[in-house]
């Protein structure tokens, strides 16, 4: 409780770190700021290719389906990565000038986040594009189901960037779970399309409740079931709380480890 | 806790693990499990002292003595491993300038972040805008990124953030040395300012200079504990003295392998010349670039310079009372010989020469061995180093004996009006 009013006293830190994040990444790139909105969409077209005209899906519009998963998923995927070295590449600041050592991974997973505000553009242009439209009722517990990713993104961040300071491979080991973690969750294809003896996989995975959120709220246009939100509202808790008591014991040594 | 304290250090521990050989990735820690030993380096050894509010203290020591590491630990980057620490109040420290810069924003911009981090809220900052851009020169250029800056620039804004951030404490470790003479000058106006506000400071630098005119209070460490705490003049200069020691000692040792070495391989030609006496054996301080002449018809056996107490010293203020005693052996009795002695700037300046016998006075006549002594009662040398030479001259001016650069002295710097080699008494008045 302590460490979180502590945090909150540095909230100015946070949103400026944000805007640097957000701001210095492009600065002096011609498209600037229009890389944010790029990046994502090529990843997305190359992905449409392949899994609409290779692999054949018999999901109708099956873009709107990835779409729909694919911007949450490169939030969580574009924190971790960033996040895994937030604290290890501002070494300088940390060993030199004391301020909560949360502030950074916030800071980092805030930033993404805001990122992926900005990508809804794209999605809510597909939705209308392609004649989904929207459910405005179902659209009220997206700010929620937002949330609840936030939550539990910050809790892997937390973990991982404190762990990488300890341990360098970390960032490197991640990047590789990433890379399969994503064919584990049901973003490429429909959950039920997985065989049920790999379905408890899917099952152990708490990003697959917050992208089924995203699909019923975005694809399938109605509320998430009671159970989905329910998982994952548990599981962003556990991995946070998980999250916060792992950095809690590690950051007195950051600065000495560094 | 005692409410009359700022800083409440008690008993305060801290070491490092140093690793001897580190393996960081997976497999040298699985290969090499064994290799992952590390020793514990202990760096503060018990640190005790409280600061009341308002009170400047200097931290002095030599390097790696451990006061950064106070530094570090009173502004909670650190953790001591043992003992009580306790600082109150908002705590800033100019220990990084320009943490947080991006180089392609703005200076404006960037001095948002780097005081966001200082724990400025944006009220704080907005208020004192002002105040930092002026401060740091650069109203033209406030709006441009800072990648464009000059590093001196660059500095001068990082600077004008950190010192303009309010704090209860003020940490600062070595960076008064920012930008050109006269932001120097600023910076420095600046900090008496926050000091005579009421703000505790506490600051680690080797300009002694600086310290005298900030510090109310010296802490002096040394290997990790308390070693001297009180009024800067007095500290000061048993640290000075103390540093003095450690450095001639340590000539002391360089000149003892130097001539140890020199009499193992043999010199045949400067033995003879010296009749087999050695530098080595006049002192246990002689100076590596001691040379030594002469037939040694008469010669020296000892060297002492000693303080009015009768100790050895090779550390002096003007006006003290010095004393050059040498034991002097002869070939044979009733010898007569001039005693000579002077002293040399480290520029290698002449500054003062003294012999036993005035012109045309007959020189004294010597027993087979004895000791000559010269007493000064008040040394005219102002603050500086410089070696002392003797030597011993027979009637028509044959060269008996003559040891130059035998011992170095150092005259201690004191607040003067005089300069060059010598102090006159005098009187500066208007009329």
């Amino acid at each position: 409780m302590r460490r979180v009013r502590e945090l909150l006293r540095y909230h100015e830190m946070i949103v400026n770190l944000v805007k640097r994040e957000l701001r210095g990444r492009y600065k002096g790139s011609i498209l600037g700021f229009m890389w944010t909105f790029i990046n994502p969409l090529c990843q997305i077209i190359v992905y449409t290719i392949v899994f609409s005209l290779i692999v054949r899906s018999d999901l109708d519009k099956f873009y709107v389906y990835m779409i729909t998963g694919m911007i949450p998923w490169l939030f969580f995927d574009n924190s971790i990565r960033m996040g895994s070295g937030c604290i290890r590449y501002q070494g300088d600041m940390v060993k030199k000038i004391y301020f909560p050592r949360e502030v950074l991974p916030v800071a980092t997973v805030t930033a993404n986040f805001i990122n992926m505000l900005f990508c809804f553009i794209i999605v809510f242009l597909v939705l209308f594009v392609s004649g989904v439209g929207i459910s405005l009722k179902a659209l009220f517990c997206l700010p929620l189901i937002m949330m609840v990713e936030y939550v539990m993104v910050l809790g892997f961040t937390l973990i991982i960037s404190a762990g990488t300071v300890f341990f360098k491979d970390l960032e490197h080991i991640v990047n590789v779970l990433l890379m399969a973690w994503i064919y584990l969750t049901p973003i490429l294809y429909p959950i039920t399309s997985v065989p049920g003896k790999l379905s408890w996989i899917f099952k152990l995975n708490p990003m697959t409740y917050i992208i089924e959120a995203y699909h019923a709220v975005l694809y399938w246009k109605t509320v998430p079931t009671a159970v989905v939100m329910s998982r994952a509202i548990v599981a962003a808790t556990v991995v946070l709380i998980l999250g916060e008591f792992v950095f809690a014991r590690l950051d007195d040594n950051f600065a000495e480890e560094l | 806790m005692s409410a009359q304290y700022v800083i409440n250090v008690q008993n305060v521990e801290k070491s490092f693990k140093v690793y001897l050989d580190k393996g960081t990735t997976l497999k040298e820690k699985v290969l090499f499990k064994k290799r992952a030993r590390y020793e514990s380096r202990q760096i503060l050894n018990g640190i005790d002292f409280q600061i009341p509010p308002g009170q400047a203290v200097g931290l002095i020591g030599k390097n790696g003595c451990g006061k950064s590491t106070i530094l570090k630990l009173l502004s909670r980057i650190y953790k001591p491993n043992h003992g009580e620490l306790s600082v109150e109040g908002r705590v800033s420290s100019l220990i990084e300038l320009g943490a947080g810069f991006h180089p392609d924003m703005s200076g404006k911009e960037n001095i948002y972040i780097n005081a966001s981090i200082f724990g400025l809220t944006r009220e704080e900052i907005d208020a004192k805008m002002d105040d930092i851009i002026r401060f740091s020169e650069l109203e033209e250029f406030i709006n441009n990124p800072v990648r464009t800056y000059s590093s001196g620039m660059y500095m001068r804004l990082a600077f004008a953030v950190a010192i303009n951030v309010n704090a209860d404490v003020l940490l600062i470790d070595e960076i008064l040395a920012v930008g050109d003479v006269s932001f120097q000058k600023k910076c420095f106006d600046r900090l008496l300012e926050i000091k005579d506000g009421g703000t505790t400071i506490v600051i680690v630098s080797h300009d002694m200079d600086q310290l005298y005119k900030i510090c109310d209070r010296f802490i002096w460490i040394e290997d990790g504990q308390v070693k001297e705490d009180g009024e800067p003049r007095l500290i000061g200069n048993h640290y000075l003295d103390s540093m003095e020691e450690a450095r001639l000692e340590r000539l002391a040792q360089e000149s003892r392998e130097k001539f140890s070495q020199i009499g193992q391989e043999g010199n045949p030609e400067e033995d003879a010349s010296r009749g087999g006496h050695t530098i080595l054996e006049l002192t246990e301080y002689v100076h590596p670039e001691a040379r030594r002449f002469g037939t040694q018809e008469v010669y020296y056996t000892k060297v002492e310079l000693l303080n009015k107490d009768g100790e050895p010293c090779q550390i002096f203020s003007t006006g003290d009372e010095v004393v050059l005693r040498c034991g002097y052996a002869a070939r044979e009795a009733r010898i007569r010989v001039n005693f000579n002695m002077d002293f040399v700037r480290d520029n290698w300046q002449y500054c003062y020469g003294s012999c036993f016998a005035k012109a045309g006075e007959p020189l004294p006549e010597l027993e087979e061995e004895g000791w000559v002594k010269f007493h000064i009662q008040e040394l005219m040398l102002l603050p500086g180093k410089y070696y002392l030479d003797i030597g011993i001259n027979g009637v028509n001016g044959e060269l008996y004996d003559n040891v130059r650069n035998i011992l170095q002295i150092t005259v201690r710097e004191y607040a003067h009006n005089e300069f060059g080699p010598c102090t006159f008494t005098h009187d500066w008045t208007l009329e």
